[in-house]
């Protein structure tokens, strides 16, 4: 890593305006600040009224939360490359991926047997390996061959699903009982947990991600890529050595969602997560992350995921048909994104 | 300025949509539910999950539930995985389900191991379940009502030798591996073959047609390659179906094998009824919908029910076609219970 170097800050925080119109403007900005918030916040009042009293019920909300997860673990990684000026197509392959080679390192120990600890631990820890080596050669191969990350990823989205159903033997990889069975279960053990563990799991990451890209230096660093590629090369920072290490270390979370995504199905299975990254992507877009790169936020892509998982959730407690839910969720990416330019209208 | 009307426009906009949808979507739910006996105790409501919502069979089994709905006075709410054929998606819509606290589930389980979880879920907060299609590796649900496929296999491998006169060289082509319904009909076949066919010989029953008709294909030609000689072919599903035929018109074998398919669709009644395929197992769709929801109601009104249901399979061939029965089962009046 180069020696500690100041970024310049315009790019990230514009500087502030004069008095005279600081009050109101700043009203604004905290107003777009948590714009994000509102939508999730009217898009759930919404459904109060219009749904029977089970959508507001203790369970759903519970069921809600748990269905947020693997997109919301996954979009914190996401964010990361987005902020950076990314994009990253292989998550879902990524996805299904580890949970193939969750499924092949549990039965290492025999078909059968209840896995034990040790090798429970070892199969999570695996397919976090894989989704890594992913986002390495994805980071690597756009550093060095200087490709744009959309059509490595489009190519890794191929490679991953090819190698998954490879490892997988071209069918869906059944596992003995084990612990790993227990992290998204609605009531889980124990009980004083109230929520599944992969909640508390998510709300762990998602603290860590902000922490990352608001208190570090590395966080600084994609802010920097992200806003202006040159100026950030200008002022010493390794670009190539960054993406590389932005790309793994996203791919770190792609691989606890499929941690995740394996707890849900209890089986390995190649054709899993198919779609998903644009679920992920749209996550991000709705929380206000910008795919021009140098805007994002962990809070802004967990709500944006949630937004998401509220309305499924309550398009189905209305009986509303499929066809409605993808039309109403595609209204609201383009929404969000529309407010986003204006955000680009008023800060300028 | 602009901000707050910008704003203000989306939300409205939105939520106009929102009201749009769920006007539609509660005269819709209305529709169904007209033939209900007015007055006396609350009509149950029963979900109706399928493994997804464009393919014909599916809509087959909707029109029998909505048919079961309106004899028992369910309502029956219809909701397939947003993606079709995504496990993680259904298991979402499961627990939707169970949430909402619907009186009773009947599910085809896209995995027979992934839905075990969501299925012990619902059984757990009194929500029973009834299995339909394939099976299920949970002994919580209440019952599994579905085609016997075992029994599908036989009657094909009886059509077969018959066609043969007891004597020839024979075909099997798989569908793909851990497909349980399937295989089933696979070992009924071999099974059959040695009752009604022993002086056949099954020169080929280890290949695989793969997922879809393209890969079915190819594996149909290149099993007829190699295979010459071959008199007569049986496969177990649709999509393998449609490939070997497609095979056997583009080799010109078509008419002088005999073959035996499963499932129909409308290019391999097609075939029946030019005389390429010789016979043709269908299975019942509606009937499906129609028991799944019957054996649930029975179960939460606490009356006698089936553990397992056989919704029955029909050899459809050239000579019975034309027949009103048959007619129904390979063209059912869907739009008599799905849009009146």
């Amino acid at each position: 890593m180069t020696p500690k170097v100041e970024i310049p800050p315009a790019t990230v925080m514009p500087p502030l305006p004069n008095k005279s119109k600081g009050e109101s403007s700043s009203v604004k900005k905290v107003l777009l600040q948590f714009a994000p918030f509102f939508g999730l916040l009217s898009v759930f009042i919404l459904f109060v009224i219009l749904c029977p009293p089970a959508f507001y019920s203790f369970y759903n909300f519970k069921t809600i939360i748990t269905q947020t997860v693997i997109v919301g673990i996954a979009a914190m990684g996401m964010t990361m490359i987005i902020i950076s000026g990314g994009i990253d197509l292989s998550v879902g392959s990524q996805i299904a991926l580890g949970t193939v080679v969750i499924a092949t390192i549990l039965n290492m120990g025999g078909p059968g047997v209840e896995a034990s600890t040790g090798i429970t631990i070892l199969a999570a820890l695996g397919a976090i390996a894989a989704c890594a080596v992913c986002g390495w050669l994805i980071g690597l191969t756009t550093s060095r061959l200087n490709i744009v990350p959309f059509i490595v990823t489009l190519g890794v989205m191929q490679i991953a699903r090819g190698v998954a159903k490879w490892i997988g033997k071209e069918q869906t990889v059944s596992t003995p009982v084990n612990n790993l069975q227990k992290l998204m279960l609605l009531d889980p053990e124990p009980e004083w947990l109230i929520f599944a563990p992969g909640v508390w799991i998510t709300i762990l990451l998602v603290a860590l991600t902000a922490v990352v890209l608001k208190y570090t230096v590395f966080g600084r660093y994609i802010f920097a890529i992200g806003s202006n590629e040159k100026t950030a090369r200008l002022c010493g920072i390794n670009v190539s050595l960054t993406r590389m290490a932005i790309y793994t270390f996203s791919a770190l979370f792609t691989g606890v969602a499929s941690v995740m995504q394996y707890s849900n199905l209890t089986v390995g299975d190649p054709t899993a997560a198919a779609g998903m990254e644009l679920d992920i992507i749209a996550a991000v877009v709705i929380g206000g992350g910008s795919l021009s790169g140098g805007e994002g936020s962990a809070m802004g892509s967990i709500i944006g995921a949630l937004i998401m998982a509220v309305l499924r959730n309550g398009c189905n407690m209305l009986g509303v048909p499929n066809f409605v839910q993808e039309v109403i969720i595609g209204v609201i990416i383009i929404g969000a994104v529309a407010i986003d330019r204006l955000k680009h209208h008023i800060k300028a | 300025m602009y901000l707050k009307k910008y704003i203000a426009l989306l939300s409205t906009a939105f939520s106009f949509m929102m009201l749009i949808s769920c006007n539609s979507s509660s005269s819709t739910e209305n529709k169904t539910t007209t033939a209900n006996t007015e007055g006396g105790t609350e009509k149950l409501r029963i979900a109706v999950i399928p493994k997804g919502s464009t393919h014909s069979f599916w809509k087959s089994i909707h029109a029998g539930a909505v048919k079961a709905g309106q004899e028992t006075g369910a309502e029956i709410i219809w909701q397939g995985p947003q993606k079709e054929d995504d496990r993680q998606m259904q298991i979402q819509v499961v627990q939707n389900f169970i949430s909402q606290g619907v009186d009773g589930i009947v599910l085809a389980p896209l995995d027979d191991r992934s839905l075990a979880t969501p299925v012990n879920a619902a059984v757990k907060r009194d929500i029973p379940v009834v299995i339909i299609d394939s099976d299920l590796q949970s002994k919580e649900y209440s019952s599994f009502v579905a085609t016997d496929n075992k029994m599908g296999g036989k009657l094909c491998a009886q059509r077969l030798a018959e066609l043969l006169g007891g004597k020839g060289k024979v075909i099997m082509l798989r569908y793909s591996e851990g497909s349980a319904s399937t295989a089933e009909r696979e070992a009924g076949f071999l099974e059959g073959m040695k009752e009604y066919g022993p002086n056949i010989e099954l020169i080929s029953t280890n290949q695989y047609a793969g997922a879809t008709m393209e890969k079915a294909f190819q594996a149909s030609q290149n099993l007829l390659n190699r295979f010459p000689q071959v008199e007569g072919v049986y496969c177990p599903n649709e999509s393998s179906t449609q490939g070997m035929l497609r095979a056997l018109q583009t080799s010109g074998k078509a008419k002088k094998v005999k073959f035996v398919g499963f499932d129909a669709n409308a290019t391999l009644i097609a075939g029946v009824q030019n005389g390429e395929i010789h016979g043709l197992a269908v299975q019942n769709p509606f009937m499906m919908g129609y028991e799944g929801v019957k054996t649930i109601v029975a179960v939460v009104k606490k009356e006698n029910y089936e553990k397992r249901v056989d919704t029955g399979v029909k050899l459809v061939t050239q000579e019975n076609i034309n027949q009103p029965e048959v007619q129904e089962l390979i063209n059912p009046d869907l739009d008599k219970w799905l849009n009146q």
